[in-house]
């Protein structure tokens, strides 16, 4: 880990001291390019466009027409430097926002920007001090059109952003897969009010209507109950309420259920209609508890209404009064399953807490125009979900474990769904999801730990000309082993958690300290084997009759992914029996039915096309 | 329903050799978990016939037998009461008789006449309970007979000390049926029947609600319109209460604000629906009141409330950009954060209470508005008539919700009030004594 840093001179007050790990917090600053801010309530999140420079392996292929070279390898593969956009998002406590400054502007080398789009209820508060501080001017944005601008954003970029919760149940998130067709949505954003923001698309939105009770209103509502100062702590508080001494049921009132109307005991009839005596006492929690209830119940129900009317049903939550808190979904949840009889879903973003800032950069990087691209998110440097959520870790809250980050990265071309897809809307291309399935889960990420050592290796060996190779390896194998650790715990950080995604997770943690392919020198030489090998296995496939082929072709495909997903059990194979090849790895397949066997029905459906 | 609720004759008789000797002590508690034990037995029997067949139900119904026997030109025997329990407040509906004869005053029994005077005399009752003189309507004439119909409450707390009084009183001398609507018809039952031996027709609350609404302003307010209106709701200078003539209602969006709030589409007078409610009503006003203020009443709760300013309290759109969000249509003057200014420790410590009951008040009766209006726009119905005891005495509520009808549906919307705000419920259940369906 690199040494740290401590910034914040001796005139601070404690709170606002902090250390900062540069390496970890504000990344590429000296490649900084264009800066936003998303200055709330109580939260600041900082947008940055950078550029990062990184190895990539480049493969060149020779014309080998009419040779019969045996040593000579059929291609090369060269490391170049290559240049890439970056995004990077920030999040910390407003309380932070001067040491921050202060470090963005001491490390900020050569940018030519000369304003800083901002946004959001503090931005007009700091203007001052961010003009001051960064020696930048600040132009505002609406909060509005920000939020909606990154909301498009993110539900266009990153898959699984949108989520289903569901308190208690193994898995709590359900992540949506990301829909081609993002349009019409309904964005309910719960800050201190609330704002019921009808989207129709990337330009046209429309604020249909609000409620005036909102995350304020549990906050100031609920300080004056309780003497409980901090948002978060009133959370608590209510985690551990009961909400029936303090509200009045329908059982108060009927005695039991009212039957005809279909209302049952439980329901509240009136909220804090027990309370409306002055003899007796409330404890804090309960009435907290009581106050949630009220305002998650009132938003869920008037956002149905906007729903109905507006005949909606992808209905969005974002805002400080969510910012991911379990008791707030689930609570909004509840709300919204009662009045719309599950007919709507609420949904919550992965990165609700970013819209705003995400919105106000893209305002201002026009230019380079984001939208054009398609981004990716990046593994290495984001925080993942809830990573300083109080309730899902009150230890972690410690001053350095209240930065949170989003690193996304711009893909050489903008990506379109694969149009040979039948729906596209309701492919998943992940066989397994490993956030519902324990075992599974276990499995593989162990099987990712125990590969590690073999990949610092290989990666060690890939670069045998550079010196640093070793130590940049062993800081490899500390990041993806924490991201392992952290998946263990919140399977849902990064969304569904997928072979595929442990296997990005592993690309960007190699990229991040310069291993662009690890495997390019095994490649290149099994590749130069296999290629050597084609025109013989073609032939011998082409003598076969036509079914005997399909099933010869199918057994390759399975023989092959055996090798290029390197399993466990493979790799074992390869480290114990270096001659093991294809033809071995053939004889290894078990005979059908397979674990997932849909061959009969291929070649029903092949034979048809056929004839 | 009949079937269900009828207790074992058997019973019955031997309860009443009790109370009819004048043995005045409670029931043992044998006794009354013999009782709940019979009870218990008979639920599961009826749940298990489905509520038996009609011919059962009148057979095992000795007491609706007693009452047809002695009916006289169709009419229930007196008193005719009509009852609401609802969570906070019950609501009373008394008819005194103004046409009785010589002859019939003789025959009238001790007990009732001192119902009678009881009270028609008094307009306090017990430290709680209050007559509300100024709704009586006088010189009606219901079912053949002329008299003023009274209208009492008192909280729904001191159900007790009133079924012990029912008991002392003698109630179930009178042979009549006490018709009774609100959740506690169901939660008080077994007390009434156990303790004072008195068996509750109950009936459910909207229906009553929807019957009693109509039946009221059908008869006018001594003359006057039941129904009344805001001229020019968004001008306090000019904002003036005109009669409203509800002859021809419907379609009409009915919203009952009591301790919670039920809203109901209306299309005739059988064919009603319940759209929504909520949780937020009288009872979290009075709730948060108490808690915030340390007041005890509904009626000191409004007095602060009169005497408090909200602003100081909510943030409004101009304290978050200044002025009027233009882009949005947001007029400064909006709240954007109901008590959102209480965020800050610096201006929760120098509040004062009459603007957190201020506040108190105008969160709920927005938020009552803000839902009405959507259900209003998802029904299609552009009639809005308000009921319920928490517009007692608040005509800040009611100017206020009359105000957000007119100015957030750009006019569209009409909202409409009834003098007899809470009691409808309680017309609605005496109303089905007198002409049972």
């Amino acid at each position: 880990m690199a040494a740290c840093s401590r910034i914040g001179g001796g005139g601070h007050s404690m709170d606002k001291s902090i250390t900062l790990p540069p390496d970890e917090i504000f990344r590429n600053l000296e490649n900084a390019k264009r800066f936003a801010i998303d200055i709330g309530g109580s939260l600041t999140k900082l947008a940055y466009y950078s550029t990062v420079q990184h190895k990539v392996a480049k493969v060149r292929s020779f014309d080998h027409t009419g040779k019969e070279t045996e040593d000579e390898p059929l291609y090369e593969i060269s490391v170049q430097e290559e240049i890439t956009a970056r995004l990077h998002f920030i999040k910390f406590e407003n309380a932070y926002i001067e040491t921050c400054l202060d470090f963005v502007k001491d490390h900020l080398v050569n940018t030519e920007t000369k304003v800083i789009k901002a946004t959001g209820g503090g931005a007009h508060k700091f203007k001052d001090l961010l003009e001051k501080k960064l020696k930048l001017k600040v132009d505002k944005e609406d909060e509005m059109s920000c939020l909606i601008k990154g909301c498009n954003f993110v539900l266009k970029n990153i898959p699984h952003e949108a989520f289903v919760y569901v308190k208690h149940a193994e898995p709590e998130f359900r992540f949506q897969t990301t829909h081609p067709d993002i349009f019409p949505y309904l964005l309910i954003n719960i800050g201190s009010g609330v704002s019921i923001v009808k989207v129709e698309s990337e330009d046209k939105f429309e604020r249909i209507g609000g409620s005036s009770i909102g995350g304020g209103t549990f906050w100031g509502l609920g300080a004056l109950l309780t003497k409980t100062k901090r948002f978060d702590e009133l959370l608590q508080l209510a985690s551990r309420g009961q909400h029936t001494s303090v509200d009045m049921l329908v059982k108060d009132i009927y005695g039991g259920a009212y039957g005809s109307l279909g209302l049952t005991g439980d329901l509240i009839a009136s909220s804090f209609g027990k309370s409306a005596t002055a003899d007796k006492e409330f404890s804090k929690e309960d009435m907290a508890k009581s106050l949630l209830h009220m305002i998650s119940n009132d938003i869920g129900q008037l956002a149905c209404l906007y729903a109905k009317l507006h005949n909606l049903s992808r209905v969005y939550f974002g805002g400080f009064f969510i910012r991911g808190h379990p008791v707030t979904m689930h609570t909004i949840t509840y709300s919204i399953n009662f009045f719309t009889k599950g007919e709507v879903q609420a949904l919550f973003l992965r990165h609700e807490g970013y819209l705003g800032a995400i919105g106000a950069f893209l305002k201002g990087a026009e230019e380079d125009n984001p939208n054009q691209y398609s981004w990716g998110e990046n593994y290495a440097g984001s925080s993942g979900l809830m990573s300083v959520s109080p309730d899902m870790f009150p230890m972690q809250r410690t001053r350095s474990g209240t930065f949170d980050m989003l690193e996304m990265d711009r893909l050489e071309r903008q990506l379109v769904n694969l149009p040979l897809l039948l729906d596209s809307s309701s492919y998943i291309p992940d066989t397994m999801d490993l956030t519902e399935d324990a075992m599974a889960r276990e499995y593989w990420l162990s099987c990712f730990e125990e590969a590690l050592d073999g990949v610092v290796k290989r990666a060690v060996a890939s670069q045998p000309d550079l010196q640093d190779a070793r130590e940049r390896a062993e800081k490899f194998r500390l990041k993806y082993r924490h991201k392992l650790q952290t998946l263990r715990h919140q399977p849902c950080a990064y969304g569904s958690l997928t072979v595929r995604s442990l296997l990005d997770t592993r690309e960007h943690c190699l990229n991040e300290f310069n291993f662009p392919d690890p495997y390019s020198q095994i490649k290149q030489r099994e590749n130069d084997l296999a290629l050597r090998y084609f025109q013989k296995v073609v032939r011998s496939v082409e003598m076969l009759n036509w079914e005997d082929r399909q099933f010869a072709l199918v057994k390759g495909l399975l023989a092959g992914n055996m090798f290029d997903w390197g399993a466990k059990a493979v790799s074992d194979v390869l480290e114990t029996d270096p001659a093991f090849g294809f033809d071995e790895a053939k004889r290894q397949l078990q005979e059908r039915p397979w674990l997932v066997d849909s061959y009969s029905k291929w070649i029903e459906r092949l034979k048809i096309i056929v004839e | 329903m009949n079937g269900y609720h009828s207790p074992d004759e058997g019973d019955t008789e031997t309860g009443k050799e009790e109370t009819a000797g004048g043995k005045q002590q409670r029931p043992s508690k044998e006794s009354a978990s013999r009782t709940k034990a019979a009870d218990g037995a008979e639920n599961a029997v009826a749940a298990a016939a489905g509520g038996g067949t009609p011919r059962d139900r009148l057979a095992s119904n000795s007491r609706t037998r007693q009452r047809i026997d002695s009916l006289k030109k169709n009419r229930p025997p007196f008193p005719w009461f009509g009852m609401d329990i609802g969570g906070t407040l019950v609501k009373l509906v008394y008819f005194e008789p103004k046409d009785i004869t010589a002859e019939e005053e003789q025959e009238e029994v001790e007990n009732l006449k001192s119902i009678r005077k009881y009270l028609t005399s008094n307009v306090a009752y017990g430290s709680t309970g209050i007559r509300d003189v100024h709704l009586e309507l006088k010189d009606l004439t219901l079912c053949g007979r002329k008299g003023n119909l009274h209208f009492i409450r008192f909280p729904t707390q001191d159900m007790p000390a009133f079924i012990q009084m029912g008991r002392d009183k003698h109630f179930s001398s009178l042979h009549t049926t006490l018709c009774a609507t609100g959740g506690g018809a169901y939660k008080f039952e077994p007390d009434f029947r156990e303790m004072a031996d008195l068996q509750l027709l109950k009936l459910d609350e909207l229906d009553c609600l929807i019957k009693g609404v109509l039946y009221i302003d059908s008869v006018k307010f001594n003359g006057h319109s039941e129904c009344y209106y805001f001229e020019n709701p968004t001008d306090p200078v000019q904002c003036q209460k005109k009669p409203y003539n509800l002859e021809n209602p419907y379609p009409l969006l009915l919203v009952n604000i009591g301790s919670g709030v039920s809203i109901l589409a209306v299309y005739s007078k059988d064919n009603y629906k319940r759209v929504t409610g909520t949780s937020l009503g009288g009872g979290t006003f009075l709730g948060l009141c108490c808690l915030l203020t340390g007041c005890s009443t509904f009626e000191e709760a409004l007095e602060m409330a009169t005497r408090g300013e909200s602003t100081t309290v909510d943030k409004l759109v101009r304290d978050i950009y200044g002025g009027d969000y233009e882009r949005f249509g947001l007029p400064g003057w909006a709240v954007a954060s109901s008590f959102g200014n209480m965020m800050c420790k610096e201006k929760r410590e120098s509040i004062c209470k009459e603007d957190l009951a201020r506040a108190t008040l105008v969160t709920i009766t927005n938020n009552i508005g803000s839902i009405t209006r959507m259900c209003a726009l998802n029904e299609n119905i552009d009639r809005v008539v308000f009921v319920g005891n928490f517009l007692r005495i608040n005509t800040l509520s009611v100017k206020l919700l009359a105000y957000a009808m007119d100015y957030w549906s750009k006019g569209q919307l009409k909202a409409l009030f009834l003098e007899h705000e809470g009691y409808f419920g309680s017309v609605g259940a005496l109303l089905e004594l007198l002409n049972p369906t």
